[in-house]
């Protein structure tokens, strides 16, 4: 902050000429008119100071992008605060819709928050720009072992032989169902036999349009959405080799028709339908029989007064490949570039141990990655069916991250799906032209 | 005193204003130029030149095009009706009815609302099933996800916005017209209509041109309302995508700096050329006593 | 008065009353929905009232953002957005004014010309220069770069030149300089264009959008526009939230509107019997 204290002196001087030559003509020291541009001047010195901070006392930043997380954030924040008195933490929420916009323009600019959350897919554009502090010292010192973590998450947060990230959660999805909708036509709950073929049929047993009620909500997104559905199918996201583009293969097509047809037959609402009313917010007012959604999504939708106790999770249905699932892991990194990179280590070392892990347990914030925690998750909640989470690993593929060219890609990919989902194009069509434009963000980042 | 100790301070005076033209708007112009001719990687921070390059990609995508049309099309709908409602407006609150200055609050209300607060009632209001606007007109028009009426929607918005201060402006250049002009054209028996196109409209050319000026270049930076009222995941988005949201997109979504730099050369020289056009024309239409 | 003017009168009434209704709904269904529960906002078919208020909306708003933060950003923003460019062009637009110089004119076309240049062109060389700066994300960022206005200075110099010369002339002879005659002389004359333009500033100052929106990301250092367009990211669909979001960032200036009405009308008017 040195350079704004110099600009605030700056300002004060510039201040004390003008008033100097501002004084009345021939000495008569009337000097009302001077009052104000001194008073402003002063104001802003003193909004400088008070950004500092005495040495010892360090507060560090650490940035996550998902608010339902925010309590279990600052408690594990205010545990390590305990057993590190001078190092304050202060939790900050920038939503997942603007995180990597604004991670985007502070790396450059030496900004990155001191600690944060890391996504698998935005990991490698990070990591090879040298934005992220590397922790492979450390893990070599043995002062934090990465065997502790489970289903190998550590290695979405590997490049080139480096360890970048401190696993912190892994989520995978789950199908949500309304009992109270299901009870009123006398149709069984969603189980383990079920498959997509089920799931249509009874969509639109269950879907009265006139009502605003519907079976499914067959939104038009990618991890919560019809990426399961194309896995399942046969298709493919991505080729396993990051080269080229699973979209165009006609089982995917396939697959995305299936779910888009949902929202011509009446057994979806439409595109822009849960563009005004948000599909998950659906589910929660009670318009919406069942819904593909994330692990970190429970404790959300479980604080609707309208639809407690009276919903529970099920397993994905079974596709004609397969039962699949994403799973995904998110990490804890630090800024290569921060001002206090000691203490965020501790911080980041205290975030990756087990006593974190159990505080986001207990408090059901996430499916903790520390092994042998994730018991205490699945208690945090009894009166819902989590283990559908735990048990659905082994059916998942890991989320399709892990190249340069992703971050590209899937920042454009939503708006040619949207084109197909608002019915401009054919499916065929705007899955060729996601494929084609993943292909050329796959070639331009090579 | 010497006109050299005058020159002095002129200088001394108009320093901060240059100064600060010159660092702020000056230099990041001429940047935005040379970011044209290039290409970067690693988030800005490895810059290489390519020329032409990123202006021939621009001129061969069809998105361009698309977005320069909607730019213009949100330009020629919005301005003109802005103009003429306003106008219309200022005429009917320059006669001696009751309740002029609560009509000119009410009016000038929506110039003080923040348009990012604003937009979010329209979504609201412009909602296919639960919106107000369906719900009167008795409709069930998917107003945001169709090109057309998405359209439609950005140019209410605007409008709504915009009356306000224009219709003010209007009017104070209606009451600056001399009463003697009127009084006589009522010697000569003139009908109320001839008196508004042969007197009214002349005498407020100088106005018009103004707010018209001031209206096209703001009107060529629509981005607010597309960003908050349509967003990113909607099918109506590449017909309504204006220019500086592609430029928004592209420079900070896509982190394509250098692609979002060349969209917005293209509108820096199309607006320096129209308004230079609006000089050179305004001999023909526009009256200064 | 005859039939007729009395039916135009009326027709001129009718229309005048639907169109201030029309004008006013959007704030009055922002009032409402802020009001409601999630479910009473999205209801088929559709409510006007809340069954019983709900604060909820408010209370979600202002526990899951930094709301004193944005209201205290967006002030301090909008006060040196406002203070800084009166003071600066006027003492340019004076100069431009009153002051042959060499090379006037040409520096007064060269600010002019920024006029017409649409400000994104400005927002990516700006973001470079605020990390330079090592300014990213703090509430100077906010300001720094708005603290002069060609607009101003363009109609400030419209009016000084409309001022006679007289005065002028004689306080040349008290051996004041010409800062001192801007100051103590011109200055008083032109108060009510500084009215005018400091309305004009505030307004623009308090609505920005897409620049807080750039170059700030920690909830603290946000305004009440960048905020609020957040809450969107934040809240998706939750209307009731964002409602009273937005009816606290418009709250304020509507106020200020109210209680200086007079000033903010006729500033306005005045600045365009200049223009």
């Amino acid at each position: 902050m040195v350079r704004r204290n110099k600009f605030s002196f700056l300002l004060v001087a510039v201040m004390m000429i003008l008033s100097l030559i501002t004084a009345a003509c021939g000495n008569n020291s009337n000097n009302a008119p001077n009052n104000k541009p001194e008073n402003s001047a002063s104001n802003n010195a003193g909004a400088g100071e008070a950004t500092e901070a005495p040495k010892k006392d360090v507060t560090i930043t650490y940035a996550i992008w998902d608010k339902i997380q925010q309590p279990a954030m600052e408690a594990i924040a205010k545990e390590f605060t305990a057993q590190n008195p001078n190092i304050k933490v202060k939790v900050e929420v920038i939503p997942w819709g603007d995180y990597w916009t604004k991670m985007s323009a502070a790396a450059p600019a030496g900004t990155l928050p001191d600690v944060f959350w890391m996504h698998g897919g935005q990991f490698v554009t990070y990591a090879s720009g040298k934005f992220l502090e590397p922790i492979t010292s450390k893990v070599e010192a043995g002062e934090i072992n990465l065997n502790d973590y489970a289903a190998n998450l550590a290695s979405i947060y590997t490049l080139n032989g480096e360890n970048y990230g401190i696993p912190k959660d892994f989520d995978t999805i789950g199908l949500a169902y309304n009992k109270e909708l299901f009870d009123q036509a006398g149709i069984a709950y969603p189980d383990d036999t079920w498959t997509y073929a089920k799931l249509a049929e009874v969509a639109k047993q269950l879907s009265q349009p006139d009502k605003g009620i519907y079976g499914f909500g067959a939104k038009m997104d990618t991890q919560t959405g019809y990426w399961n559905d194309i896995l399942a199918n046969g298709g493919k996201i991505i080729t396993d080799d990051m080269s080229k583009s699973g979209y165009d293969d006609p089982a995917s097509i396939e697959a995305l028709q299936a779910r888009y047809q949902m929202t011509v037959d009446g057994a979806s609402p439409t595109h822009q339908q849960m563009t005004d009313m948000e599909a998950t917010e659906m589910f929660k007012s009670g318009k919406l029989a069942m819904i593909f959604d994330g692990s970190w999504r429970i404790s959300d939708i479980d604080s609707s007064d309208i639809i407690k106790g009276k919903w529970d999770w099920a397993k994905l249905p079974m596709g004609k490949a397969k039962r699949a699932n994403i799973i995904n892991g998110l990490g804890n990194v630090m800024s290569a570039s921060g001002k206090n990179k000691e203490e965020a280590w501790l911080f980041l070392k205290f975030l990756g141990s087990q006593k974190a892990a159990e505080i986001t347990a207990q408090m059901g914030a996430a499916i903790p990655a520390f092994n042998g925690t994730q018991d205490a998750w699945l208690a945090s909640r009894p009166n819902l069916n989590l283990k559908v989470f735990t048990e659905q690993v082994a059916d998942a593929t890991p989320y399709p991250s892990g190249s340069t060219a992703y971050s590209v890609w899937f920042a454009k990919e939503p708006e040619i799906m949207s084109q197909v989902w608002g019915g401009a194009i054919s499916v065929e069509e705007g899955a060729k032209k996601v494929a084609e434009m993943m292909n050329q963000a796959i070639a331009d980042s090579k | 005193m010497h006109s050299r100790s005058r020159y002095v301070w002129a200088y001394f005076m108009i320093a901060p204003t240059l100064i600060g033209t010159m660092v702020f708007w000056g230099w990041p112009v001429i940047q935005s130029i040379l970011l044209g001719f290039q290409h970067s990687s690693n988030f800005g921070t490895v810059n290489t030149w390519v020329g032409l390059d990123n202006y021939a990609k621009l001129f061969r995508d069809e998105e361009f095009w698309q977005n320069l049309r909607n730019t213009l099309l949100y330009v020629v709908m919005f301005v003109p009706i802005t103009l003429v409602l306003s106008t219309l407006f200022a005429v009917l609150l320059n006669t001696k009815i009751k309740g002029v200055s609560l009509y000119r609050v009410i009016f000038f209300l929506p110039q003080v609302t923040m348009p990012a607060a604003a937009a979010m009632v329209w979504v609201v209001l412009f909602a296919q099933d639960f919106g107000l606007v369906n719900h009167l007109l008795g409709t069930r028009i998917a107003w945001l996800s169709n090109g057309n009426y998405a359209m439609l929607v950005l140019v209410i918005v605007g409008v709504w916005g915009a009356i306000g201060m224009n219709m003010l402006l209007i009017l104070a250049g209606l009451q600056g017209i001399p009463k003697s002009l009127y009084e006589a054209s009522d010697i000569d028996g003139a009908k109320r209509f001839n008196k508004f196109r042969y007197i009214t409209i002349p005498m407020l050319t100088p106005t018009l041109f103004f707010t018209s000026i001031i209206l096209f270049i703001g009107a060529t930076q629509i981005f607010d309302s597309i960003y908050l009222i349509i967003g990113k995941t909607n099918v109506a988005l590449p017909s309504v995508r204006s220019l500086v949201y592609a430029y928004y997109q592209n420079s900070f979504i896509y982190n394509d700096r250098n692609y979002g730099a060349a969209i917005i050369n293209i509108l820096l020289v199309i607006n320096l050329a129209l308004t230079g056009i609006q000089f050179a024309f305004q001999k023909k239409w526009v009256h200064y006593e | 008065m005859h039939t007729s003017a009395r039916k135009a009168h009326s027709v001129v009434h009718i229309i005048l009353i639907v169109s201030a209704v029309a004008m006013l709904i959007p704030f009055v269904w922002m009032v409402l929905t802020s009001l409601k529960t999630t479910t009473e906002a999205t209801q088929i078919p559709i409510r006007y009232f809340p069954d019983a208020p709900s604060l909820r909306g408010y209370i979600e708003a202002i526990k899951q953002s930094e709301f004193p933060h944005y209201y205290l950003n967006t002030i301090i923003s909008a006060v040196m957005k406002t203070v800084f460019p009166v003071i600066f062009s006027s003492m340019a637009a004076y100069a431009f004014a009153r002051i042959r110089f060499p090379g006037s004119t040409a520096l007064f076309v060269l600010i002019l010309s920024v006029m017409m240049v649409p400000n994104p062109v400005f927002y990516t060389p700006q973001y470079m220069m605020m990390s330079e700066l090592g300014l990213v994300n703090t509430v100077t960022a906010l300001w720094i770069a708005s603290l002069i206005s060609p607009f101003a200075t363009f109609l400030l110099r419209q009016f000084f030149m409309s001022i006679s010369k007289e005065l002028e002339e004689a306080s040349v002879l008290d051996g004041c300089n010409p800062f001192q005659i801007y100051w103590h002389i011109m200055l008083p004359l032109v108060r009510s264009a500084l009215v005018a333009i400091v309305i004009i500033q505030l307004q623009w100052a308090w609505n920005e959008l897409q620049w807080p929106l750039i170059i700030n990301s920690s909830p603290e250092k946000m305004t009440l526009s960048s905020g609020i367009a957040t809450l969107v990211s934040m809240f998706g669909t939750d209307y009731p939230v964002l409602m009273a979001g937005a009816f606290m960032a418009v709250v304020p200036m509507i106020i200020l509107f109210f209680l200086f009405q007079k000033q903010f009308i006729e500033g306005i008017a005045f600045s365009a019997t200049k223009g």
